[in-house]
């Protein structure tokens, strides 16, 4: 009967050891799993909802000042447009650290932030009796539409321009051109991410659950990582390699405004703060952090590392591939080692961690 | 009895731990399904899961692989500029990848930069090589975009009727047939023509169908019927004007190019305008714009950048399956060999030897496609021959990717023209060689045609 009895026990005992992997309910993973939500409504509300409503804001700042130096040309006017076309484009640059969604389906990145601009058939388009408006530059091509057309117009070739060089056509072009990236571009993708009844934003807070675009969190996590690694990747081995490798000033990305080198940063800037988090709110370095302090750690250190990087680059990125190689060399080895981090490590760790 | 005591607890024990299994990972077999493409596999599921290139490439080869990927992203305009110049003047759209979205399908439209569908044309008769009669003034593709100076050649207007469809089992379902037409020509059409709609499909796995063997396409014509199954299969065999010969055709919904390197440079001939050496001339040469004279000849594409965008296309790893050991997954994939989808789709074949990359060589793949040219009855017809393709045949389209063209193409929209707004409508317009699956599939359960649904988009 002893005998019965260890014999039963040790059954039960060997029953008991069974389990599936993902039946370890744990406070630990209750707490993870409560994390993951507040990441996923931190990241929606903190982060894109400031950065797309700031990028509105911006926008409308530049269409006023735009209006203003359509209706006194002065060279105090061309000077505010100019910045007001900087400050909407860092909002921009940082929103691309989460290029994922309504921007990419929709097309907003490339109908707005295409290059290089079209001058051949702007010159054509400028002689033309196309009336210009904001209609017709809706239709246009994306090459003649959005930031750089923009930026051509106010700057001009290698930043000549002057208040007087700014002929009748170009006041009618740029006008439409701040009203198309407002309205038809700027506008509508904060409308698709934040209003209506089948927005962007529900498909993200309800990841795992009911989302039909994310079937788990996991997946959303790995869209979100991957979302960044391919804005590291972009900067690093695309936009920063190719005009150095060729020792080409011509395909750098804001050649008029000698916006480049600080549109990079920015694009890193919007990086980390979709992994820090933003105002406040939570970010991924939080679950990072929760399993796996020393990634976390080691994340935040390459982020700093890639973005002090930047300011060793002391000339315009135009000059600096030519003058300060060594600088540029060693940003884009900063970025190739975060994002051999994000690429895997971080990717790694969603896959192990996010669990449903 | 203390030894028998002891046996029995060990072997308790021993019976029990093999009880113990870990919640299933992959079938036991000496295969991993999710595997698509064999070592050309990439595990990303996210809204870039077509835009990887095969892993394990030398630097050298991921530095053109790179360089082929900014060649596809470039956004051409109008010459002379200092970069991507050589736009039109005449075309459908300024970018490889506004119309194969994230390197996937594209949207049924025209006229547009997110425009991915474009208009083939032909007259009755056939050119000197056996492929379609251009018409005079259009050639053989209607440019329905144009630099500034320039006509469209014309707008391609498309327009959908409902056709309601109910199964036996009484479910409803709406599907929509297409309508097209021309309207604005820039000059008169003097003769009656054909129209062939043609959506931009995706661009990955290409190495892979480029590795198959041409005996092994061949091998899956089943001429005659012998097999009775009311399936045949034929392969198309094309003119390659640059190699000056005939060739099996692989690329093109209708099979009508032999080789990747044609099929990249005829888009960017024909889609953007962009002359390169091995189509030297202008799409619009000869016809009514043409300003007079001969086309001088000079390439707009260097030749290293029309290497590098066919070597990046080569290169496109094929995403893994996901979901794998769902039950309906695995229901939906017997079903789908049950009603003989396989007849055409077909599950797997093996590559053939690549002495440069070894990741396309020799692969176990999956890429639900036989090569092969299938009359898929009047519904899908476009009634415009295409060498030996008929107005009724369509090539296999591999399935590889399927589940994931919603994610990477923003909105996805399947068959050769995007008249199919979700994977059961595409299952719907099948007919000719696939009546009988077709057939089969409505009289599926409702339950049993999810699961088969299901199956597809684990690809």
């Amino acid at each position: 009967m002893k005998k019965l009895i260890v014999l039963s026990s040790i059954i039960i005992a060997g029953l008991s050891a069974c389990h599936k992997a993902n039946e370890s309910g744990s406070s630990g993973a209750v707490d993870f799993v409560t994390l993951e939500g507040e990441v996923i409504n931190d990241f929606t509300n903190n982060v894109v909802y400031f950065r797309y409503v700031s990028l509105v804001h911006s926008a409308e700042e530049m269409q006023t000042s735009v209006n203003n130096l359509v209706a006194e040309t002065s060279d105090a006017n061309l000077a505010d447009a100019r910045a007001k076309w900087k400050a909407m484009r860092a909002d921009w640059e940082q929103s691309e650290g989460f290029l994922m969604g309504p921007v990419e389906s929709n097309d907003y990145d490339p109908n707005t932030d295409t290059w290089p601009t079209d001058y051949v058939q702007m010159d054509s388009l400028l002689a033309s009796a196309n009336p210009l408006t904001t209609d017709d530059v809706k239709n246009l091509s994306q090459s003649l539409r959005g930031y750089h057309p923009l930026e051509y117009m106010i700057w001009g070739k290698g930043g000549s321009k002057t208040a007087a060089g700014i002929t009748a056509r170009q006041k009618t072009f740029m006008t439409s051109l701040i009203d198309d990236l407002l309205e038809n571009n700027v506008q509508a993708l904060f409308n698709d991410w934040f209003l209506g009844s089948s927005n962007y934003k529900e498909q993200v807070v309800t990841a795992g659950q009911g989302s039909t675009e994310f079937s788990t969190r996991q997946a959303l996590f790995l869209n979100i990582v991957s979302a960044m690694s391919d804005i590291c990747g972009e900067v690093g081995s695309g936009k920063m390699y190719e005009p150095f490798v060729a020792r080409d000033s011509t395909i750098t990305e804001s050649p008029y405004s000698s916006n480049t080198l600080v549109d990079f940063k920015n694009n890193i800037v919007g990086l980390q703060q979709v992994y820090l988090g933003l105002n406040g709110g939570k970010g991924i370095h939080n679950l990072v952090a929760a399993r796996q302090l020393d990634l976390d750690q080691k994340i935040q250190a390459h982020i700093n590392a890639a973005l002090n990087s930047f300011d060793q680059i002391t000339v315009r990125y135009e000059e600096a591939i030519f003058s300060q190689r060594t600088q540029v060399q060693n940003t884009m080895d900063q970025l190739e080692a975060l994002n051999d981090l994000l690429e895997n490590d971080l990717k790694n760790f969603i896959i192990t961690n996010v669990r449903d | 009895m203390k030894k028998i005591f002891i046996i029995a607890i060990f072997g308790s024990l021993v019976f029990l731990l093999s009880r113990c299994h870990k919640a299933e990972l992959a079938p036991e077999t000496a295969y991993d399904d999710r595997l698509s493409g064999g070592k050309a596999t990439v595990f990303d599921e996210t809204s870039h899961a077509l835009t990887h290139s095969i892993d394990g490439m030398e630097a050298r080869d991921l530095r053109v692989h790179e360089l082929g990927d900014q060649a596809f992203e470039a956004k051409f305009v109008a010459p002379p500029a200092p970069v991507f110049s050589g736009l039109g003047s005449i075309f459908n759209n300024v970018s490889c990848i506004n119309c194969h979205r994230n390197d996937g399908g594209g949207f049924p439209s025209t006229g547009s930069a997110t425009s991915g569908l474009l208009m083939r044309i032909s007259q009755a008769g056939m050119d000197p090589h056996g492929g379609p009669m251009a018409v005079e003034g259009y050639g053989t593709q209607i440019q329905d975009l144009s630099v500034y100076g320039y006509k469209a050649e014309a707008t391609v207007n498309i327009s959908y009727t409902e056709i309601p469809f109910t199964y036996p089992d009484g479910s409803k379902i709406t599907l929509r047939h297409p309508v097209y037409s021309l309207q604005n020509p820039y000059l008169p059409i003097g003769v009656s023509y054909m129209l062939s709609p043609r959506l931009a499909p995706p661009v990955i796995g290409l190495g892979l169908i480029d590795n198959i063997p041409e005996a092994t396409i061949k091998s899956f014509v089943d001429k005659g019927d012998k097999n009775g199954d009311g399936i045949t299969g034929k392969v198309n065999i094309v003119y390659d004007g640059f190699t000056n010969s005939y060739a099996v055709g692989r690329y093109g919904l209708k099979a009508n190019t032999a080789t990747l390197l044609s099929q990249v440079a005829a888009a960017y001939q024909q889609d953007m305008g962009v002359t390169s050496y091995v189509n030297p001339a202008e799409s619009s040469y000869g016809q009514g714009q043409w300003p007079s004279g001969t086309d001088d000849g000079k390439t707009e594409l260097a030749d290293s950048i029309l290497k590098f965008t066919t070597f990046y296309v080569r290169t496109l790893a094929v995403p893994a399956r996901r979901n794998i050991t769902d039950p309906d997954v695995k229901a939906g994939s017997a079903l789908f060999n049950q009603i003989n989808c396989s007849g055409c789709h077909r599950p797997t074949i093996m590559t053939g030897p690549d002495f440069n990359l070894p990741q396309l060589s020799g692969q176990r793949i999956h890429p639900y496609t036989d090569v092969l040219l299938h009359d898929l009855g009047d519904g899908l017809a476009d009634d415009r021959p295409d060498f030996l393709a008929t107005g009724r045949e369509w090539r296999t389209q591999p399935l590889w990717g399927l589940g994931l063209l919603q994610k990477t193409t923003g909105t996805a929209f399947y068959l050769h023209d995007g008249r199919a707004r979700t994977i059961e409508e595409a299952i719907l317009w099948h007919d000719g060689e696939a009546a009988r699956s077709k057939q089969a599939f409505t009289n599926l359960s409702k339950a049993e045609r999810n699961q088969l649904i299901k199956f597809l988009n684990s690809l």
